[in-house]
């Protein structure tokens, strides 16, 4: 009897551009070449660190990080405000450099996209060689660097991007994959945390080669739904599709508070304003009718942070107080961030249609 | 002290005048009491939620002194209510307690300082002062007022917009998805002025307004508007902000247009509701040459299927609706025929009643 074919391995490519916003800055002002770079806000207003450079990893400083912190872990960085219109035009540019070899490109955010390469006839179907000439192009034309992995899959891709960063090229080919996996240390899996990885290393698990001697089962009782993903992962099996329509999955809009706000009546006070730049921005996204989920998210003065949610097809403001209750007193603590937002579900697509348009 | 002694109703149809408004739990403890003021014969009640005030009066406060107390309105309506009609009741202030008796019923309710009581500055200066009869005004709400939108997000649909301009005065209610558009010719010719009236004003007013011929007189001031009717005095906050334009989506020149008999309309479609989804509640209106079918479906594949015959020779269409939409609409106007038109699946509907161009109903459809 005939075997089906194996399945033909799929060329995915992932492309990442090397901490893009900084890099930016440092094409347009040659001058902060060399020097620490940071684009985020003023640690007086509170802000955090959007990327920095290499010069300011050196440091100690990573994105995310207050910039506060930053500036108390290398006092001579150069902290620049994001200046998005310029980061939004070299994205476009980038995008389109993806989209000349494949339409199956699915941007993550302005700089990374994974690319599904595996119909391009560029290069005789050389992914390695799409991967180069994508490297040099964005060079070229943005006068930026970028990283790129190439692999048979979107995980193995991504791993492999960030292997020789920057400016690097890594390419895990299909018959290396077991191998490259195996080695692979369990902190580099997507989904594994700081919390996920202490609990791996605790159990032993250290590398994957470690994870695969784990049944199934007992990988779910451990962890749960994600033990699953786990199981798969760790022997680099990663089944997602490369999918250029990226489904929107909630609308939200948040604000950090230059001063915290000290209880739930300041947080009652806020969300107001709040609400109706989240009602904007739904209408914008036509998606009314997909509304599914509400939820309040607090981040409070010790970083901590919550959310609280509930089922909801409409933009209710009492719901949304009584979620602000909910949270508030999850932490009780004053208030560093609010955010407020709906998550949608396009299977819900209500046909209703609006009176007044956007 | 003696307060009032009168036929229970005498106290308590004034109290429950009033008493609407009162929210069952109030971060202020204050507001969920009525002030009661006695100044000579005349005993006022009051109550406030801080954003609407309603005053009234009961007559016949026994002697000539002045006093003033609040206590538990809910309470005080309950025991009322369960008293037998028309026996006498008395109200007497005691130390710091209100005693009400009924033949052999005594109650000692407890009380809070009158001074401490939140009432509402009344504006100085108005914009328009209108006068019309309690049933122009009552109809105009209730033609509209269904529409509303309730704890919306856009604030200002949580409410009705009322527009006097030169001789009419307007009122509009949407919720984004539906408008509502009633007008009334005024007696004389005011000044634009366009005002937000909360939803909790307008419930209030419908449910207090009698339909008689009696005056209602309207005082609209920049952030306030007084309504007084009867012995009423009803002084509500405005809401502040912008209602959208609804002359732009009032539909001119949909060509499809077809009289429909309203009861007809609704029976049908109550009917046609009973299998329409529970999510979505659509219907489908499908008009054909002679013809009009109302179609629905639900998630288990049953199946309504309604046909009126009416006169039509116009272009066929297949338009999906809301079905609570059209049965508002229907239910809230009283006429024998109702006019309908249409343009495509993708456009508003516009209801109106025949030779009346004073009220407007637009709906817009759902894809189906």
């Amino acid at each position: 009897m005939l075997q089906p074919a194996a399945p033909r391995p799929r060329k995915i490519i992932h492309c990442d551009c090397d901490c893009f916003y900084a890099a930016i800055e440092m094409r347009d002002d040659p001058s902060l070449r060399g020097r620490p770079v940071a684009v985020g806000g003023r640690p007086e207003t509170r802000g955090v660190v959007a990327t920095c450079n290499y010069e300011a990893r050196r440091f100690g400083v990573r994105s995310a990080m207050s910039s506060a912190q930053a500036l108390r872990r290398c006092p001579e960085l150069i902290i620049l405000p994001p200046a998005m219109e310029k980061y939004r035009a070299a994205s476009q540019q980038i995008l389109a450099i993806y989209r000349d070899y494949t339409d199956l490109v699915e941007p993550l955010s302005l700089d990374e996209a994974y690319l599904d390469v595996t119909g391009a006839h560029h290069f005789r179907g050389s992914a390695t060689r799409i991967a180069q000439d994508i490297k040099a192009r964005i060079a070229r034309t943005v006068g930026i660097t970028a990283s790129a992995g190439v692999a048979p899959n979107k995980f193995l891709a991504k791993i492999a991007s960030d292997w020789n960063k920057p400016d690097g090229l890594y390419v895990v080919r299909p018959e290396d994959a077991d191998a490259f996996v195996a080695a692979l240390s369990v902190d580099k899996l997507f989904g594994v945390g700081r919390v996920t990885a202490a609990k791996l290393h605790e159990l032993g698990a250290h590398t994957c080669a470690d994870l695969r001697t784990w049944p199934l089962v007992e990988l779910q009782r451990h962890f749960g739904r994600f033990g699953l993903r786990l199981y798969e992962l760790c022997r680099g099996i990663d089944e997602r599709e490369v999918s250029p329509v990226r489904v929107r999955k909630s609308v939200s809009v948040e604000q950090t508070y230059a001063v915290d706000l000290p209880d739930l009546a300041a947080c009652l006070a806020e969300l107001a304003p709040l609400l109706e730049q989240l009602a904007a921005r739904v209408r914008r996204a036509g998606a009314e009718g997909e509304i599914h989920k509400l939820f309040v998210k607090l981040r409070f003065a010790d970083f901590s942070r919550t959310t609280a949610e509930c089922l909801g097809q409409t933009l209710d403001a009492d719901q949304y107080r009584a979620l602000l209750h909910t949270a508030f007193s999850r932490g009780g603590l004053p208030v560093r961030l609010l955010g407020v937002g709906v998550r949608l579900d396009e299977g819900a697509q209500a046909p209703q249609l609006p009176l007044f348009g956007a | 002290m003696l307060l009032i002694k009168t036929p229970r109703d005498k106290i308590l149809s004034p109290l429950q005048s009033v008493c609407g408004i009162v929210e069952k739990r109030h971060t202020l403890p204050i507001l969920s009491n009525v002030l009661i003021e006695k100044d000579g014969e005349k005993l006022t009640m009051l109550a406030t939620d801080i954003e609407i005030q309603i005053k009234t009066h009961a007559d016949g406060a026994a002697g000539a002194d002045k006093a003033a107390v609040t206590v538990g309105a809910r309470k005080l309506q309950d025991i009322l209510r369960s008293l037998p009609d028309g026996v006498e009741v008395s109200l007497t202030m005691e130390d710091k307690r209100l005693q009400v008796r009924a033949g052999k019923s005594r109650f000692n309710l407890q009380t809070l300082p009158a001074e401490d009581y939140p009432r509402m500055a009344q504006a100085d200066q108005s914009q328009a002062q209108l006068e019309l009869t309690q049933r122009q005004f009552k109809r105009l709400l209730g033609l509209v007022q269904y529409a509303m939108a309730q704890q919306d997000i856009r604030y200002y649909l949580n409410g009705l917009l009322l527009v006097v301009t030169g001789e009419e005065m307007r009122v509009v209610a949407t919720d984004g998805h539906r408008l509502a558009f009633a007008s009334e010719e005024l007696a004389e010719s005011q000044a634009r002025t366009e005002v937000i009236l909360p939803r909790k004003t307008v419930l209030e007013l419908s449910r207090l307004l009698a339909d008689n011929d009696e005056a209602l007189n309207i005082r609209l001031a920049p952030n306030q508007a007084v309504f007084r009717f009867g012995d009423i005095e009803l002084v509500s906050k405005l809401i502040d902000g912008k209602f959208p334009d609804y002359e732009r989506v009032i539909p001119q020149g949909h060509g499809k247009i077809v009289t429909v008999p309203r009861q007809t309309l609704l029976q049908s479609l109550l009917r046609a509701a009973i299998l329409t989804n529970e999510k979505f509640r659509g219907v489908r209106l499908v008009l054909a040459a002679g013809s009009l079918k109302i179609i629905s479906s639900n998630a288990d594949q049953e199946e309504a299927l309604e046909e009126i015959e009416v006169d039509y020779n116009g272009e066929a269409l297949d338009i999906g609706f809301n079905v609570t939409y059209l049965l508002d609409v229907l239910n809230n106007v009283s006429v024998e025929n109702v006019e309908c038109r249409f343009a495509d699946a993708n456009s508003s509907a516009l209801i109106t009643l025949p030779d009346n161009s004073r009220f407007k109903y637009v709906v817009m459809p759902m894809r189906i």
